[in-house]
């Protein structure tokens, strides 16, 4: 074969030698999932059977089901509640730490343990917190207030998870925005300040301008989440999903109808094929505000 | 390179990936082997949660086994508590059922149902060991509407309840005197409410389909076809637990509490009743010194004479390719020596026949440990399975959502229970 034949084979062939494990595993755990939840989607399938065509039967028992309301409602809630301070707060954190003062790395670390502390043990230290008798009632009771049922009412559930899940967050987008803020040139700045510009003004005119692609991403990467929330809901709620299964989410719902030896796994993939949809549909709206603004 | 050829090589890797996964889910199949063919071959056995407490006692049985039969390798698994159900699940689907099984009935229902469990009266090798294990014990592995035995029955385990008598004592009861009906309870919960002016709650959980089985509720029909407990007498039930509830009798958050929640409250003395079994009474030596000192222990209230009794199986899969084996392992495990053992070990009672009229079950040695044993082999006599085995966690789940909105107010109890009998019954069809 000429030298240069070879090279060019070798030029085609060689990206994809690299990219075969990712997308192996891409494929694996991904792609043959999906296509198999697109497929079940239309089926009656059940753990132990395969199941039969149905069409569109599960999506039109999912409108008629109760609980599928009700979580949507809840993760549609948890997305709209907890977005907001999961774009704000860190970035406010990320100032606070971004100055190089002595302890600073201290504050950092412990910003950052709730990211890596296990989901369970949090959720847990939280429900003895929360609980009627737990620290946080023992505290409002010193002020003459409470206590207050954390734990059996399914709107202070609700809020409590979501709660948790900004706490639980907040080191992580933290980091994210730290990166962000060490490439705004300190020189705006110092300009703006002898310009005569206030911590606020220039807060608003250079810092929120110079990390707005950063704050699209964290919007985006905590829509998706909060959508998908599962494990705080769970196991702060309990398996019920609160009271009443009043507290119930979407993927919780997922969980419940699918698995086990009685699993609906075709209902199970139609609700999944619907959390994909408004994910996806959530990412789209983000980038498209990202991409209004910039036009602007 | 043009667009079509820069597409072969990624068509050629996504339908490799392709073909590996397919090669991934092949698994299953096979109509499975002989049951009176020769006791030969490697076969896998899983417990559940048992490895952590009991490793020695199972290495001892599959090493004894193994050397009574040279042709036999076992190879035991023990999956965790948590998401057994899911793992059995998954291995089914997957063709990779272990050959002898632990299964409740309600987890062997589904799985006979597919037809994955060997039916053991109608082998002839396993039927023969029927007369081995008492009637009561056989019959609770017995599935309704499938004709037939799915699992060797194993252990039995009877749950006594705990009270606190110093509880008890401050709302002017008498220790000594625990309730024994519904009527009773709900009697013995509103006292120690008004008393505590609404600070102590008897009970820590709403009322679960083993209530109802106590209190004399139908819970299906004969075949098991239908749900039946928003008959009348459910309807009564779950009216007085909403009185309970608005009292202050039941805790607020038992709506949604689990086992180990309610256990907690109750280790904590926030509720004067809760159900438990002889393991907990460690917990509360070594974690709540104060209540271990005022502990009671009694049998669930009951209305209907007959205790709630939880069954144990070990099932032998119908594809297993030694079936032979797997049915003498089963045997084997659950035989009267090695139950005997078992349940000597760890607090769970024998179901083989005359197991019960030894004196370790008869005779209380004044320990209280020995009292719970005694008392609960006691109960056994008569006990039944409440827990209907076509009832699936998410049925569970239905009936525990609709029992809260009833205890809520939000709807009334006949609503309630008609809510989750309709969506139980079209769950059950759809099955």
């Amino acid at each position: 074969m000429p030298v240069k034949s070879k090279v060019r084979t070798h030029r085609a062939v060689s990206p994809w030698l690299f990219l075969l494990p990712g997308l192996a595993i891409v494929a694996a755990f991904s792609l043959y999932p999906f296509l198999t939840t697109l497929g079940k989607a239309f089926t009656d399938a059940r753990t132990l059977a395969p199941g039969r065509w149905t069409g569109l039967e599960n999506f039109r028992d999912m409108l008629q089901d109760e609980q599928f309301w009700v979580a949507l409602r809840n993760s549609a809630l948890y997305v709209v509640l907890v977005v907001p301070f999961t774009v704000l707060l860190p970035l406010l954190l990320a100032l606070l730490v971004q100055k190089q003062l002595p302890g600073v790395a201290f504050f950092r670390s412990a910003f950052y343990t709730p990211v890596v502390a296990s989901v369970v043990v949090v959720a847990l230290i939280w429900v003895w917190m929360l609980d009627d008798r737990g620290l946080v009632n023992g505290l409002l009771q010193l002020f003459g207030a409470g206590p207050v049922d954390f734990l059996g009412s399914s709107w202070l559930l609700l809020f409590s998870a979501m709660a948790l899940t900004v706490w639980k967050g907040l080191g992580y987008y933290m980091v994210v925005y730290l990166a962000a803020l060490a490439n705004v040139p300190r020189e705006l700045h110092e300009a703006a300040a002898v310009d005569g510009a206030g911590a606020l003004r220039r807060f608003v005119s250079i810092t929120v301008p110079a990390v707005r692609p950063t704050m699209v991403l964290v919007g985006a990467l905590s829509s998706v989440a909060a959508f998908k929330v599962f494990s705080e809901v769970y196991l702060m709620a309990g398996p019920t999903g609160g009271p009443a299964g009043q507290d119930t989410t979407l993927v919780m719902l997922v969980q419940r109808t699918g698995t086990g030896l009685n699993g609906r796994t075709g209902y199970s993939s139609a609700l999944s094929l619907v959390v994909f949809a408004v994910t996806l549909v959530l990412m789209l709206l983000v980038l498209r505000a990202d991409r209004r603004e910039e036009r602007v | 390179m043009s667009a079509s050829r820069r597409a072969v090589p990624a068509a050629a890797v996504l339908l490799a990936s392709a073909l590996m996964l397919a090669a991934c889910g092949s698994g299953g199949g096979g109509g499975g082997s002989d049951a009176d063919g020769k006791v030969a071959g490697s076969i896998t056995f899983q417990t559940w949660n048992l490895r952590a407490n009991f490793k020695g006692y199972f290495d001892g049985l599959v090493k004894e086994f193994e050397q009574a039969h040279p042709g036999v390798t076992v190879r035991w698994l023990d999956r965790p508590a948590e998401n057994y159900a899911e793992k059995l699940g998954a291995d089914a689907a997957g063709g990779t059922l272990p050959d002898v099984v632990n299964v409740s009935p309600d987890l062997a229902y589904p799985l006979a149902k597919a037809g994955l469990l060997v039916d053991l009266d109608r082998e002839k090798t396993s039927a023969a060991f029927k007369g081995e294990y008492t009637p009561e014990a056989w019959k609770g592995n017995e599935l309704p509407g499938l004709g037939g035995t799915y699992a060797f029955p194993w252990y039995l385990n009877t749950g006594p309840l705990f009270y606190n008598k110093e509880l008890f004592q401050r709302a002017g009861l008498d220790p000594g005197k625990p309730p024994k009906s519904y009527a009773e309870l709900f009697d013995c919960a509103d006292r120690i409410s008004r008393q505590s002016d609404g600070r102590i709650a008897t009970l820590a959980s709403s009322p679960t389909i083993e209530d109802f089985g106590r209190y004399g509720v139908r819970l299906t029909d004969d075949d098991a076809t239908a749900f039946t407990y928003n008959e009348p007498k459910g309807v009564e039930l779950l009216t007085r637990y909403r009185e309970l509830y608005r009292n202050g009798g039941l805790d607020p958050q038992a709506l949604n509490s689990t086992p180990e929640r309610a256990g907690q409250k109750f280790l904590e003395q926030k509720v004067a009743i809760n159900p438990g079994s002889a393991h907990d009474l460690g917990t509360f030596k070594q974690n709540a010194p104060s209540l271990y000192r005022n502990l009671g222990i009694t049998d669930a209230p009951n209305n209907t004479g007959k205790p709630n009794m939880y069954v144990m199986g070990l099932a032998v899969g119908q594809h297993s390719k030694h079936k032979a084996a797997a049915i003498a392992f089963a045997h084997f495990v659950t035989d009267r020596k090695n139950q005997e053992e078992f349940a000597h070990k760890v607090a769970v009672f024998p179901s083989t026949k005359g197991s019960l009229e030894d004196p370790y079950w008869t005779r209380d040695d004044g320990t209280d440990e020995g009292r719970v044993r005694v008392a609960s082999a006691k109960m056994l006599k008569g006990a039944v399975n409440y827990t209907p085995v076509v009832m699936s966690d998410e049925m569970k789940t239905i009936l525990k959502n609709e029992v809260a909105k009833a205890l809520q107010g939000k709807k009334s109890p006949q609503q309630a229970l008609d809510d989750a009998v309709a969506q139980s019954n079209k769950l059950l069809k759809q099955s």
